[in-house]
């Protein structure tokens, strides 16, 4: 039977559109691999082998918007849906905004965000790796078991054209190491847990140590209890700080703004944190796992700096928001075959400052270490931050006992402004990074 | 493990980079996805039904092959969905969008591994492919034989009449039309609105190797209404819901127009409201939504998963005394119109009404077909997956804490300083310490046994056992929330209910900024 290429494909599917009524027509496909080795107690829990494919259409007619998804590639069933989908879209309100990106621009090279040994790594490579993950983590005293052990690795392929601008590809691979470990003292249990993701193999962190780390942290957890509510200073450390960070990340998204659902709404140009932050959004970054040539709607993709010393400098856009504010694309649309593009966070990171974190602790007589964060806890439209948060007191100057069952709290802008130092400890291991970071004077709500 | 309420677009594609980490194909390499297919949809009028191709006989050859190197169980999971999406923003509407996907899954588990393998078109070849693929988790352990399959009469709990899903489009579109304008009306300072509908038709096929065969459809209905007020430097955002497994008659006891003024209303309290408090103090919590207490604290722990791991605080306590002797929870897949309810689960068990917990007392565990085997029990009916792609999970359904005989408005009196959780957000839970989080969207100081001033929101937190213990009385005025409610764990999202009548704790701590 006749298998197609997928650039002819895209062609069928956005020709078949444009024959129905599409004035302008966007065609996005994926094909995603996807390999994961659950390991626990001993034994493989889990072997996945996916490979999913799907197929998004946007339709434009009268500058009124319409899409469509599918994983199902029949023709007839195509046509189907593609006539249903202009006339749906016809109910929508026509918007000026409504254009597709027609500028074409070549795609960002020397990404490094594919690595071929995603091809010849094999399940029985992955369990391995999965192993020393569990057997690392029950070298470290007092862990009795793990929640899961976990190796894998994802090849993306996306294919993308429009009315404007022709076919253009890319393929990507991410690899991962994730484990979570029980420690137990007896009396309580607790849940540490360490991942690394990269997109070349080579760049991972060792299953020994991110094992032994996971194994590390559930230990640390024991014996952790409230303390009474308070207002000090607070640190993020690194990974905590990330979260921090991919919790404000929508505050900078150029529809929330336009649409008054951020607390930055009406600031750019200003001052909205310390000068000790600069925050970009690195949609080029060499082997960054939010790195892509062309962004989910064919733009051009970039480094933006949203957070220059503390001053405010660019929104995040789609090519709509984009133009309803008047600026230039930033390349931030982000999609799956399922998704209409929206503004998405590439590699999204506070830039490194020049504090060791071991001195950011001495300089505080009383106050809180922040080692992770759990839940909800942005209102992003009122700028209001509250988090269930873990971690250690700072007593004098020097890391005291384990705590949890509190909260910190805070506005955000007081927030920003008020970080008064910066580590140096940025590490990849997410789309959202930063190094550690110190905040004033936040309230700890407690015992 | 997390619950929140719909989620956004954005959130949508970050979750997507979890949700891609589905299961085990067959024929994965390569560009062989352009393949004829054997047979169409049959769904809103599109294409074929699934049993054309998934017969009596074609699935009793899956499910042989299957279990072809052994096996404790095997099971043939076929599902299509009908999806609409419309988005009104900024007095818009913004974008229209269908989808359709649809596909089948083979899984075999062997004591306490799973073999899982999926395929995107629903083609006899490429599921007997899969059921190989899912096989190979059992080394020769010798071939089982499955049971054949016979067609099951289902009884479903409920009938939907005119599903909201099937209306006409203009409909669809009035409603959120009206909405928008009912919200605007509220007041000049409502500065934006946003709606989010979304409604699907969802047909499912399931073979198991136990000899069952069934065929169920169901529909589901979302509406959200987010809503901006903004007054000087401050800016609210309220919010309000609608949905469930509902017909048309719904909205006439549900106004959309009056559900979409709360949502601007709340702003405006909330544009008003003072920082909330900090530390630790009494909370009575609203009926309805406030469940998230309930399913964030006990029912995730309950989980057959992390039960039979031991990895669970509530690991071992069957019959134990796990909360305050007034404390009744159940899960109930069968709830009228409940957005968890269903007539089969999704690996064929039909869905059914759990006591949990009663008297305080651990009466249950939520068991999907695989703990249930390795806890030596039957399964309650609560296998669940987020589609085809996904093997299933032991998951809540309609999950609440039961009417006690509090008269709800003596739940204040005799707090001094406390806190009135009135709406609440999305909330996790960590349930090996028992430690979680739920989020409060709009809350009330109560003062010398009365509700005084509007607060802003907080998270409030505690732990499962020990909040449990301090449950000082259950109202009767049990409401289960069938409009929100969406339950994310490893990755997958399933639709939920959660309910519970006013409950008042003797202290959970609040999260303000307020010392």
């Amino acid at each position: 039977m006749p298998t197609s290429r997928p650039d002819e494909v895209l062609n069928n599917v956005r020709s078949m559109a444009e024959r129905s009524g599409a004035a302008e027509a966007e065609t996005y496909f994926e094909f995603v691999r996807f390999v994961e080795v659950r390991y626990r107690e001993g034994e493989v829990e889990l072997l996945q082998q996916s490979a999913i494919t799907g197929l998004g259409l946007r339709v434009l007619r009268d500058r009124k918007m319409g899409f469509l998804y599918t994983t199902n590639l029949n023709r007839t069933v195509l046509d189907e849906l593609v006539v249903r989908t202009i006339a749906l879209a016809s109910q929508a309100t026509p918007r000026d905004e409504n254009r597709l990106p027609d500028q074409q621009f070549p795609p960002q090279t020397n990404l490094e965000i594919e690595d071929p040994y995603a091809d010849r790594i094999t399940p029985q490579d992955l369990i391995v790796l999965a192993k020393a993950l569990e057997d690392n983590a029950l070298l470290v005293n007092k862990v009795k078991t793990t929640q899961t052990a976990r190796a894998g690795y994802v090849v993306g392929e996306t294919h993308f054209s429009n009315t404007f601008i022709p076919y253009q590809t890319f393929r990507n691979t991410q690899f991962w190491l994730y484990c979570s470990a029980v420690a137990t003292d007896g009396t309580q249990k607790r849940v540490g847990s360490f991942t690394d993701r990269k997109r070349n193999f080579q760049d991972l962190t060792t299953p020994d140590r991110v094992g032994r780390k996971a194994g590390e942290r559930a230990v640390a957890r024991l014996g952790a209890k409230p303390v009474p509510s308070a207002r000090v200073p607070v640190i993020f450390e690194a990974e905590a700080a990330g979260g921090f960070l991919g919790g404000l990340f929508g505050a900078f998204s150029g529809l929330n703004v336009l649409e008054q659902r951020s607390f930055l709404a009406g600031k750019r140009g200003s001052v909205i944190a310390s000068p000790l932050l600069t925050i970009v959004d690195d949609a080029i970054l060499r082997r960054g796992l939010g790195s892509r040539p062309f962004d989910g709607e064919g733009s051009q993709t970039r480094r933006n700096v949203v957070v220059d010393r503390g001053v405010l400098t660019r929104y995040l856009h789609t090519a709509a928001t984009a133009r309803r504010d008047g600026v230039n694309p930033t390349g931030s649309a982000w999609r799956g075959y399922d998704s209409l593009p929206a503004v998405g966070a590439s590699n999204f990171y506070v830039d490194n400052g020049s504090s060791k974190l071991s001195s950011m602790i001495e300089q505080v007589p009383n106050g809180l270490l922040v080692t992770g964060t759990a839940g909800f806890g942005f209102d992003l439209a009122a700028g209001d931050y509250s988090q269930q948060v873990e971690g250690n007191w700072i007593e004098k100057g020097k890391l005291g006992r384990p705590v949890e069952g509190i909260t910190v709290a805070g506005k955000i802008s007081d927030m920003l402004t008020g970080v008064d130092a910066v580590g140096r400890d940025l590490d990849f291991r997410s789309q959202f990074c930063s190094p550690s970071i110190r905040f004033k004077e936040l309230t700890v709500g407690g015992a | 493990m997390a619950i929140d309420e719909p989620i956004s677009r954005r959130d949508f594609l970050r979750h997507g980079a979890v949700l891609s980490g589905a299961a085990l194909a067959a024929g994965a390499s390569g560009l062989s996805w352009l393949k004829p297919p054997d047979a169409d949809a049959a769904i809103m009028g599109i294409g074929k039904e699934l049993r054309d191709v998934l017969n009596l006989e074609t699935v009793n050859q899956i499910l042989i092959e299957a279990l072809k190197r052994g096996g404790d169980f095997a099971d043939l999971f076929a599902e299509q969905r009908f999806r609409t999406m419309i988005v009104l923003d900024d007095q818009k509407i913004d974008s229209v969008t269908y989808g359709y996907p649809r596909g089948a899954g083979v899984r075999v588990f062997f004591r306490k591994q799973t073999g899982y393998a999926f395929s995107d078109e629903i083609a006899y070849n490429d599921l007997l492919d899969a059921a190989h693929v899912a096989s190979a988790v059992v080394l020769n352990q010798g071939i089982v034989a499955p049971v054949d399959v016979r067609a099951r009469v289902l009884t479903p709990p409920f009938s939907v009449m005119n599903p909201v899903a099937l209306m006409n489009e203009n409909t669809k579109f009035d409603i959120i039309r009206r909405m928008d304008a009912a919200a605007r009306s509220v007041s000049p300072k409502i500065v934006s609105v946003r709606i989010e509908y979304q409604d699907e038709a969802r047909d499912t096929l399931i073979g198991t190797s136990d000899g069952g065969y069934a065929i169920d459809r169901q529909y589901l209905v979302s509406i959200g209404c987010s809503v901006t007020a903004v007054n000087g430097p401050d800016r609210r955002t309220g919010r309000s819901f609608l949905g469930g497994r509902v017909g048309e008659d719904y909205f006439l006891r549900r106004d959309p127009e009056a559900v979409a003024k709360d949502a601007a209303q709340q702003a405006m309290t909330l544009l008003g409201a003072d920082p909330a408090p900090a530390g630790s103090m009494p909370v009575v919590i609203a009926p309805g939504w406030g469940g998230v207490l309930i399913h964030e604290s006990f029912g995730h722990a309950l989980e057959g998963d992390s039960i039979r791991r031991g990895t669970s605080l509530l690991s071992g306590l069957m019959g134990q005394k796990i909360g305050s002797p007034h404390l009744r929870v159940i899960d109930d897949a069968l709830w009228p119109n409940g957005r968890g309810s269903y007539t089969v689960d999704d690996e064929g068990t039909p869905g059914q009404r759990t006591v949990l917990v009663d008297g305080g007392y651990l009466q249950s565990f939520i068991l999907d077909r695989q703990s249930a085997f390795l806890l030596n029990q039957k399964s309650t009916g609560n296998g669940r997956r987020m589609s085809y792609r996904q093997w299933p999970l032991p998951r809540m359904t309609n999950t609440y804490i039961d009417r006690g005989t509090d008269d709800p408005a003596s739940l204040l009196s005799g707090i001094t300083k406390g806190f009135y959780a009135a709406d609440l957000g999305g909330g996790s839970v960590d349930t090996t310490s028992g430690n979680f989080n739920f989020a409060v969207q709009l809350g009330y100081l109560i003062e010398n046994g009365q509700r005084t001033k509007p607060v802003r929101g907080a998270v409030l937190i505690g732990n499962s056992l020990e909040t449990m213990q301090r449950i000082e009385g259950i109202g009767s005025d049990l409401q289960v929330d069938q409009t929100r409610g969406m339950c994310g764990k490893d990755g997958q999202m399933v639709p939920v209910g959660v309910g519970q009548p006013t409950v008042r704790f003797a202290s959970i701590t609040v999260g303000g900024t307020a010392i």
